[in-house]
Parts: structure tokens; C-alpha cells; sequence
């Protein structure tokens, strides 16, 4: 019996990947497989190279083709399905032109530990009973034969901490929760990931939604509550209908629901669907939305624990956090604690996106370095570029420089740069990335995304918004970046929530490692990085161009005139300095300057 | 454009009277209507119970509602932060050269509407445009006009 | 328990806000989204203090901190008067317009930063006691809208609410004076609705709009307000005085 595995992932969806399994499916009913071969077609979740997409495995061979397309169906049913071949070309080819047949052979997944993705990938996430048959419900078994401080022991024993950010042990916020005698008590799934180059929850609730649900029944049982909550982000639409179709299963299966697993215990578990707003991302924000107010958060001088929704004892873990939950209590504490460094145990998933070779989801312990993930797993950067910097930690995170490369990366190591590792987006960051203009960025994005509540995050982050535009665009002054690092404590020190504290950090970070292209931007009127239109011009080397059209073509106001095989050149004045000629020169004939801003 | 009454009290009459579900409601509507009609808002207010300036409240906050009719088409540009650097501002810029409407804005002829969002979780794809849930990856400002000719043309619908 | 603040010895609760423990021992802490009847909103965040605790120094937001433990708490540390100044110079910057906002800045010494100098626009800080106050006293006509740095305080839609009921209690509470309040003889303007004044039938005396007293009334489920609350005192003494006759001592 043979099991071909196509994985229906957001990413590989958006290349095409159902058209993929349609076919798959209509080929093998029709069966025009040698019925000698027993095939089976699965859905799955995401494989994590999404990059080269849509990804097919074929188990038990173990042989993973990418970038495969329908018309690719008939050739892997024939050679791999029915006589035990490979089609060579769509195997993965690394650096040194071999081809590869299996997914444990590529670099990509040879360094990696899964353990939060242990099924994502492999199973069907529609499919309880593929669940099932990968031990899914037997670690909520096993807690059903547990005192609820012999579960509370186990996840202390195993040293996790929350993997949404913030790193609070869990085992000793379900302690907490546990100690307060007042009921209801809920437990909620903070599934409204909104760092904007990170999909690691997106994709474990897409791939294996049970393992999510089996870690909050588990939780319940060591709280004492019989209600349950999963506020999924409002884009997620694969990631809802999964976990919707998930609870339907559990409860009809009696997993779930009034009487669970058939021990007299109750747990309801509903979806709430996030309203678009990243600052609900933040406890007690979320915990307003599922009330049905505006997404403010509170001060938490009193926690969630003690008072969360409707003021009851709440426990609030993300996605990754629960998805480790059944791990830990089937395999013990201990096991899980095995994997790690000493502060932060077990593993971490990672969206590595960017400027790197490889994109996609990569799972591997704690403490593996920035150099590891990024030049090991990730390839290095596209197109021999040099690698500038990796931007951990989104809008409350930093940018890390080169020389920085070999730290672990953990709970507190980067913490200490001024960076942190946060939920576990990645940006790989390469010479043409400004800096400056990132810093920006996140600003912007931070100024929309500010509940608007408290001063120093509101107003601050206008008036640095005010200030980075204004370095972008040639006017900066060289005492601004004085005055960014002052606002930026005074926002760090007193704002309400962990998105203001924290919205200081990329601005903070490029200040402290990329003082330089600041100065570029303010002393010289230059973006080092060819970034900044305002500060940029665009020209082509003559002696560089082998006049190949690719930037004429790629120019979307036809600003590039010249002959084939000839030199070609930018006309400045119809230049809208967009940087697609750049992008499509495949000579590096493209290069910037300065602008004379007179 | 004319909304029945009755069709909102069966928007509204699916949820318990409860301040809990008014975001699931309004989110509803807007599935619905493509935004929040202002007699969808005040039909709420009445259900529920609350001041219509809690509601209106939240309409303006949360990003997922609109208080303006979309377009027929809804153009998503991803700006998440591997869209950004991969030149999703380019796209942004293209779009507008192309159909002179910016984020939030629906072109006069209610055709195309333009929508910057976050992070659509397909980072490796950067940038990434979705059109009515149909996702263009690796996009480029070279492919732009001749996408969105398919969709006038009506070839997407 | 006991705390001390600025060296001074302070009695208090467990789970007292410091704001509260300090206003009762005379210390002043500056606060724009503080009321008596609407506290620990911890909006504006220039209560901030610096809290010794166990060897260790935070700063925290004393109208929403509750003391759990005997602590040192310092109102005026350097560090704190360096956060306090940059908050009430981008106050400043926020509500050019507010002389309240300006005498805080001279108060506290807000640091004169070129790109935070004032230019002329809005009086409004955000502090969101006017929601509260509305909300809680009145019916809840005005709530925040948008968010990030576009949010602001409006009626629905931005047009005169039908819900408003003129009460005036928004900018009654207002610490910046930026709800502006029109009153003539015999109406009052507000959030761009017009409201007719209701006076006291014995002295004159405004006592509301029509519609702020059918709303009281409606609450209460009596007749609506005739007279004001000293005319009203002085029948209730005299119809007392009428049943039980002068109390002679």
C-alpha cells in the first residue's frame, strides 16, 4: 500500500497544489494505477518548503518531489507508483547538482527535531483516525488516569515555555490557574499570529488541528475548566475550517463534548474568529475581542490567571505551546526537557522568509544558532547576495547583524542584544534591505496596529513614524536619532501593553548595529541600499551590461531604452526608481547612487 | 442598494442576545454585504441591547469589518514584512499607476478595490497579491496589468 | 500595611493603587485619565512611578498598580520626571490648544524638543474619560473610533447622535477642556446637536436639557425634574415641616 502525500499547506494551496491532488484523487479512482498497487491520495498540511511547491511524497518510499504540477500525475503514478522509479526531475537538486530522493536526505529537513510539527505534514488534517493511528488522544488518555498535580508536575518537569513571545513557563501558569478556586475557568488558544512574516500557527492548526484540541482538553483537565476557546486570525480561513471539521470529529467520536473519552469530564471548545487586528494578539486585548469589545488590553498588574475572561481564571497558550502539550505528557517531561538549553527547553519553529535560499517552516531545538538555521537549513542568501542582517521577533523584535550570527537563539540570549526571539518569524535580510527603511516599516505597521489606548505607544509611535519618514526622504537630522532612542525608552518604560514596550525594538536595534545607513540617509542624502526612492537614483554600468532587454522589459514605464546586445540605459526623468530593472539584471549591470536633492 | 430587514433579523437571530457574539454578527454581515450597512448596525444595537456608539466602535477597529461598500473585485496586496522586502511597495505603487485607487479605496466604476494586508501566511511565495481568494505569487509589476485585465475581462468570475 | 513614598511612611490595603495611597497622604501625582468616579483607567500613563521592591526598581502606572507587598516608591526620580516630561511633551504635540495641558508642561518641566514644539490643532488627549462618563452616567452617545494613531472620540457616523441626551457630563470630566459646550439662554449645543434648557420652575435656575430629564425620568420611572436639587430640598423640608409640624428644640 502506498501513500502518496500532497500537501495542501497555505503556500503550496497558492501554488496550485489542489489542482495537484484533484488530479491525484481522479487518476487513482479511475484506476488507471496496475491494480497491482494498492494508492492511496492524502491531503496534508504543510511540508515546510513551501517555497518549492507543491510538494508530493510517496511513502513508504520516502521519495518527495517539488514543484510538481497535474500534468506531472500520470508520469509519478506510472514510474514511482506502479514500477518503484523516480522521476528525476522533479527530485530536489542541492548545491552540487545531486539529486535527492528523500526529504531526510534534504538539507532543508536533515537538521531539524519536529516535535510541535510531528504530524504536520504527514497527516491528513480532515482524517481523526490518521491522527489516531500517530498516537493522537493518547497522551489525553493517559491525563484521564492523572491527578490534575501529577499533569502539572509533568509540564513543569518539561521546562516549556510559551512560544508565543513572551516565554512564561506553562506549567506554571496552569499552577496558578489551577490554585484559584473560582469557576468557571476557561481555557483559550491564542491562534491570532500576527507577525507579519510568520505562519508557524497558521500551519500546525492547518496541518494537525487535534494536536492543538488535545493539548486544551489536556490543560482543562489540570485547571478544573469545562469551556474552551480558539481565537484564529481573521486571514486564517484553511486554519478555521480545520479546526472547525476537528471539533465536530472529537465531540461526534466522544473525545470531546459532554463526556470525555467516557470519564464524566466536559469540555466545549469553540472557534472565535479574529477581527483583523494584530494588538489582540496581546492577552487581555484577545480576551476583550472574545467578549465582544474593542481589542483594548488592559494593565496586567492582575493576571489572566485570576482574572481573564469575564474576570474568571483563564489560561491563554499559543498554538506551538499546545501543540507540545501531548508530546510532553505521553513521552514525560523529562524526555522533552532532554531537548533544549538550559533556560529554554525543547524546540522552536521558525517561518524563515526573505532574502534566504530556502523559505518555509523549520522546527529545530533551542539553542541552534542564527548561522545554523539561516546558512544550513535556509542555504544562505538568493543569488550570492551578502547577507546584511535577520529580523527575529516581528514588530516587537530587532535586526540582528552578521557579527552576530553564532548566538543560540533562545529565550533570553537575544534578549540581551535588544532583539528576541519572539513567536518565531525570520526575515532574511540581504545587501539591497535598507535598514533604515525597515525600521520604518514596522513603525507604520505598528502606528495601524496600536490599540490607540495609551500615550507613550500612541503618540510615540506617530512622532517616530514623523521622524523615520523624514530621514527616508532627506530630511532627517543628525540630532533625530538622539531623540528616537529617547522616545523609544520612554515607550519601552511606559506603555501599557507588550506591543508598546516592545514597538521600540527595530527602530532601537538598526540604531544600535546600522548607525552608519542612518547617517548615509541624514549626513550624505545616500540609502546605501538602493532603497529609499527619495534618495535614489538608478543607472547601468555600460561596461557590466551585455544589453540582455530583461530590465527594459521589467520596467513598468518604460524607462530603459537600448538595443539587444547593446549597452542599454535609465532616462532619470521618467526613472520612477521602483528598482525592477535592478531585480531583473542578471549581470549586476544595475547599480544606485546618491540623488542631488537640490 | 436596498437591504431587507428580514435579512438582517436572520443574520442577527442566529446568535443568542449576547454582547459576545456582536463581532461573529457583524463579521456576518460583512460576509454578506461586503460591509457593514448602517441598518445592519443599528438593527444590532436594538438586538443587543448596547449604544450604537459601542458598535460603531468596533467596526472602526477591527480591520476585517468595512463601513464602505468594496468593489467587486478585492485586491489583497500583501505587505507582510517578506512581501515588503521582496518590493510588495513596487506592486502597491503599480496597482495604484494602474487603477489610481490606494489602500482602502474602490475604483469609480466599483470594479477593483485595493486592500493592504498584513501577512497572508505564504511568505515564501513574496510577494504575494490575492485576488477574491485566488492567490498570485512571486508577483511581479511586470505581470500586473495583464492580471488584471483576466478580471476585467471577466475572466475570473 | 506600610509603604513609604518619597520617604514619607503611607498606611494602606493590600491591593490599594498607589495613585489612591499617595492622594490621601497629600502627594501629588499627576494624571489626566484619573476621576474619582472612573479610576485606573491607565490611559494617559503620566502617573507613572518608580517602585522599590525587594532591591529591585520598575516603573509603573500607579492608578492601576494595587500594593501587595511593602515597597519604597519614588514619584520624582530622575528617571521618572525624564518619562513623565517626554509624555507631556507629546501631549503637547497631540493637544496644542489645551492650557491645561500646557500649565502640566511648565509644571512638570517637559522638555522643549524642536520637533515636538506646538503648532495649533486639537485639545483632545485621548484619555478616554469622556467615554467612561457617558457610558456609565449617562448613554453612551460617544465611544472611540478607529484605533492606532487615528483613534478619537466621536459619535457614530460623526453626525449629531440621536442617542445624546445633552447631559453635559463628557465635558464636564474633561481634563482638557476639548469638548466644546455652547450654552445660550435657552439652549445648549453639543457634539453638533441642539438641545432646549429646562429651568427650575421656582428659581430659574438652569437644571438641564429636556431630554437629559425624560431620560432621568424614564430610568427612575418618574415624572421628569421640575425643579433644581436646592428648590427640590427646600419643598421636601417644607411638605415635612407641613406633616410633622416645626421641631422645637
Amino acid at each position: 500500500m502506498k501513500t502518496i502525500r500532497i500537501c495542501c499547506g497555505t503556500g503550496c494551496l497558492a501554488n496550485g497544489s489542489l489542482l495537484v491532488a484533484e488530479e491525484f484523487e481522479k487518476k487513482i479512482s479511475q484506476a488507471s494505477v496496475d491494480a497491482a498497487v494498492e494508492c492511496v491520495a492524502k491531503r496534508t498540511g504543510c511540508h515546510g518548503l513551501c517555497e518549492d511547491g507543491p510538494i508530493v511524497t510517496i511513502m513508504p518510499d520516502n521519495i518527495c518531489y517539488y514543484h510538481v504540477r497535474p500534468k506531472d500525475v500520470d508520469e509519478i503514478l506510472e514510474k514511482t507508483i506502479a514500477n518503484d522509479t523516480p522521476v528525476e526531475r522533479l527530485l530536489y537538486q542541492n548545491e552540487q547538482g545531486v539529486k535527492i530522493m528523500s526529504q531526510r536526505e534534504n538539507p532543508f529537513y536533515a537538521h531539524q527535531t519536529k516535535i510541535a510539527l510531528r504530524n504536520v505534514g504527514t497527516i491528513s488534517p480532515d482524517s481523526l483516525e490518521d491522527y489516531l493511528a500517530a498516537d493522537g488522544y493518547k497522551a489525553l488518555k493517559k491525563a484521564l488516569t492523572m491527578s490534575p498535580e501529577e499533569i502539572l508536575t509533568e509540564m513543569e518537569r518539561s521546562g516549556l515555555r510559551g512560544r508565543g513571545g513572551a516565554g512564561f513557563p506553562t506549567g506554571r501558569k496552569w499552577r496558578t490557574a489551577a490554585g484559584y478556586d473560582v469557576f468557571p475557568k476557561y481555557v483559550v488558544c491564542n491562534g491570532d499570529e500576527g507577525d507579519p512574516g510568520a505562519f508557524m500557527d497558521g500551519s500546525i492548526l492547518e496541518g494537525d488541528p487535534h494536536s492543538v484540541l488535545e493539548g486544551m482538553a489536556i490543560c482543562a483537565l489540570a485547571i478544573g475548566a469545562e469551556e474552551g476557546f480558539l481565537y484564529i486570525r481573521d486571514e486564517y480561513v484553511h486554519a478555521r475550517r480545520s479546526i472547525k471539521e476537528a471539533i465536530r470529529q472529537a465531540e461526534a467520536a466522544g473525545i470531546l463534548g459532554d463526556n470525555i473519552m467516557g470519564s464524566g469530564k466536559k469540555l466545549h471548545l469553540s472557534i472565535v474568529r479574529g477581527g483583523g487586528a494584530f494588538v489582540c494578539g496581546e492577552s487581555t486585548a484577545l480576551m476583550a475581542s472574545i467578549e465582544g469589545r474593542v481589542g483594548e488590553p488592559r494593565a496586567k498588574y492582575i493576571r489572566s490567571v485570576q482574572k481573564g475572561l469575564w474576570d474568571h481564571p483563564t489560561v491563554l497558550n499559543n498554538v506551538e505551546t499546545l501543540a507540545n502539550v501531548p508530546y510532553i505528557i505521553l513521552h514525560g517531561g523529562a524526555s522533552y526537557a532532554a531537548v533544549g538549553t538550559g533556560g529554554s527547553k525543547g524546540t522552536k519553529v521558525f517561518a524563515m522568509v526573505g532574502k534566504v535560499k530556502r523559505t518555509g517552516l523549520v522546527e529545530v531545538p533551542m539553542g541552534a544558532t542564527l548561522r545554523e538555521l539561516i546558512f544550513d537549513i535556509g542555504g544562505g542568501i538568493r543569488n550570492g547576495r551578502p547577507f546584511k542582517a535577520v529580523q527575529t521577533g516581528g514588530p516587537s523584535g530587532g535586526c540582528i547583524p552578521e557579527s552576530m550570527l553564532d548566538l543560540p537563539v533562545d529565550f533570553d540570549t537575544l534578549k540581551k542584544y535588544g532583539a528576541m526571539m519572539g513567536s518565531g518569524g525570520m526575515i532574511v535580510m540581504d545587501d539591497r534591505s535598507c535598514m533604515v527603511e525597515v525600521a520604518r516599516y514596522y513603525v507604520q505597521f505598528l502606528c495601524g496596529e496600536s490599540c490607540g489606548k495609551c500615550t507613550p505607544c500612541r503618540e510615540g509611535l506617530k512622532q517616530m513614524l514623523a521622524i523615520l519618514t523624514d530621514i527616508c526622504e532627506g530630511r532627517g537630522r543628525i540630532e533625530d536619532l538622539d531623540l528616537l532612542e529617547a522616545l523609544g525608552e520612554t515607550m519601552q518604560e511606559a506603555s501599557l501593553c507588550a506591543l508598546g514596550k516592545s514597538a521600540p525594538n527595530p527602530v532601537l536595534t538598526t540604531l544600535k548595529y546600522f548607525r552608519g545607513e542612518y547617517e548615509a540617509h541624514i549626513l550624505e542624502h545616500r540609502c546605501p541600499a538602493g532603497v529609499c526612492t527619495k534618495l535614489t537614483s538608478f543607472a547601468i554600468d555600460p561596461d557590466k551590461c551585455r544589453g540582455c532587454t530583461a530590465c527594459a522589459r521589467a520596467c513598468p514605464v518604460n524607462a530603459v531604452a537600448g538595443t539587444a546586445r547593446h549597452p542599454h540605459a535609465i532616462d532619470a526623468a521618467l526613472c520612477i526608481r521602483c528598482g525592477s530593472c535592478r531585480e531583473a539584471c542578471r549581470f549586476d549591470a544595475v547599480y544606485t547612487e546618491g540623488r542631488d536633492l537640490s | 442598494m436596498q437591504i431587507a430587514k428580514e435579512e438582517i433579523m436572520e443574520i442577527l437571530q442566529a446568535y443568542p442576545q449576547e454582547q459576545r457574539y456582536s463581532l461573529a454578527i457583524l463579521q456576518d454581515m460583512q460576509r454578506k454585504y461586503n460591509y457593514i450597512p448602517r441598518e445592519g448596525m443599528e438593527a444590532l444595537a436594538e438586538y443587543l441591547g448596547c449604544p450604537l456608539s459601542s458598535l460603531y466602535s468596533m467596526a472602526t477597529f477591527y480591520k476585517a469589518l468595512s463601513l464602505k461598500p468594496k468593489g467587486e473585485h478585492i485586491i489583497k496586496m500583501c505587505d507582510g514584512t517578506a512581501c515588503h522586502i521582496r518590493g510588495s511597495a513596487r506592486l502597491r505603487d503599480g496597482i495604484t499607476r494602474l487603477l489610481g485607487i490606494d489602500n482602502g479605496e474602490t475604483t469609480p466604476d466599483g470594479l477593483f478595490s485595493l486592500e493592504l494586508v498584513n501577512c497572508l501566511g505564504s511568505c515564501a511565495l513574496a510577494p504575494v497579491v490575492v485576488i477574491d481568494d485566488t492567490y498570485y505569487g512571486k508577483m511581479t509589476v511586470e505581470k500586473l496589468p495583464g492580471l488584471l485585465d483576466t478580471y476585467r475581462r471577466g475572466e475570473n468570475t | 500595611m506600610k509603604i513609604t513614598i518619597n520617604q514619607i511612611p503611607c498606611e494602606c490595603e493590600r491591593g490599594e493603587s498607589i495613585l489612591q495611597i499617595a492622594r490621601r497622604n497629600g502627594i501629588e501625582i499627576p494624571t489626566l485619565c484619573w476621576h474619582d468616579g472612573f479610576p485606573g483607567q491607565g490611559a494617559c500613563r503620566l502617573c507613572i512611578v518608580e517602585v522599590i521592591e525587594g532591591g529591585r526598581a520598575k516603573i509603573v502606572v500607579s492608578c492601576v498598580y494595587p500594593v501587595e507587598r511593602e515597597c519604597e516608591v519614588l514619584t520624582e526620580s530622575e528617571k521618572v520626571r525624564r518619562q513623565r516630561g517626554m509624555i507631556l511633551a507629546l501631549l503637547r504635540k497631540k493637544a496644542p490648544d489645551s492650557p491645561e495641558i500646557q500649565a502640566l508642561c511648565e509644571r512638570y518641566h517637559a522638555p522643549e524638543i524642536e520637533r515636538f514644539l506646538p503648532e495649533t490643532g486639537s485639545r483632545c488627549v485621548m484619555c478616554g474619560l469622556c467615554v467612561k462618563a457617558c457610558g456609565e452616567l449617562s448613554v453612551g452617545a460617544i465611544a472611540t473610533v478607529n484605533r492606532g494613531v487615528e483613534k478619537e472620540i466621536a459619535t457614530p457616523y460623526h453626525e449629531p447622535s440621536s442617542a445624546c441626551v445633552g447631559c453635559g457630563s463628557c465635558a464636564y470630566v474633561c481634563p482638557a477642556g476639548a469638548i466644546p459646550v455652547q450654552e445660550m439662554e435657552d439652549v445648549r449645543i453639543i457634539w453638533g446637536k441642539t438641545f432646549s434648557l429646562v429651568h427650575c420652575q421656582d428659581c430659574g435656575r438652569v437644571i438641564g436639557t429636556a431630554e437629559e430629564l425624560a431620560a432621568a425620568a424614564k430610568k427612575s420611572g418618574q415624572e421628569p425634574d421640575t425643579l433644581c436639587a436646592d428648590c427640590r430640598k427646600k419643598m421636601i423640608a417644607l411638605s415635612f415641616r407641613h406633616t410633622y409640624g416645626e421641631i422645637h428644640r
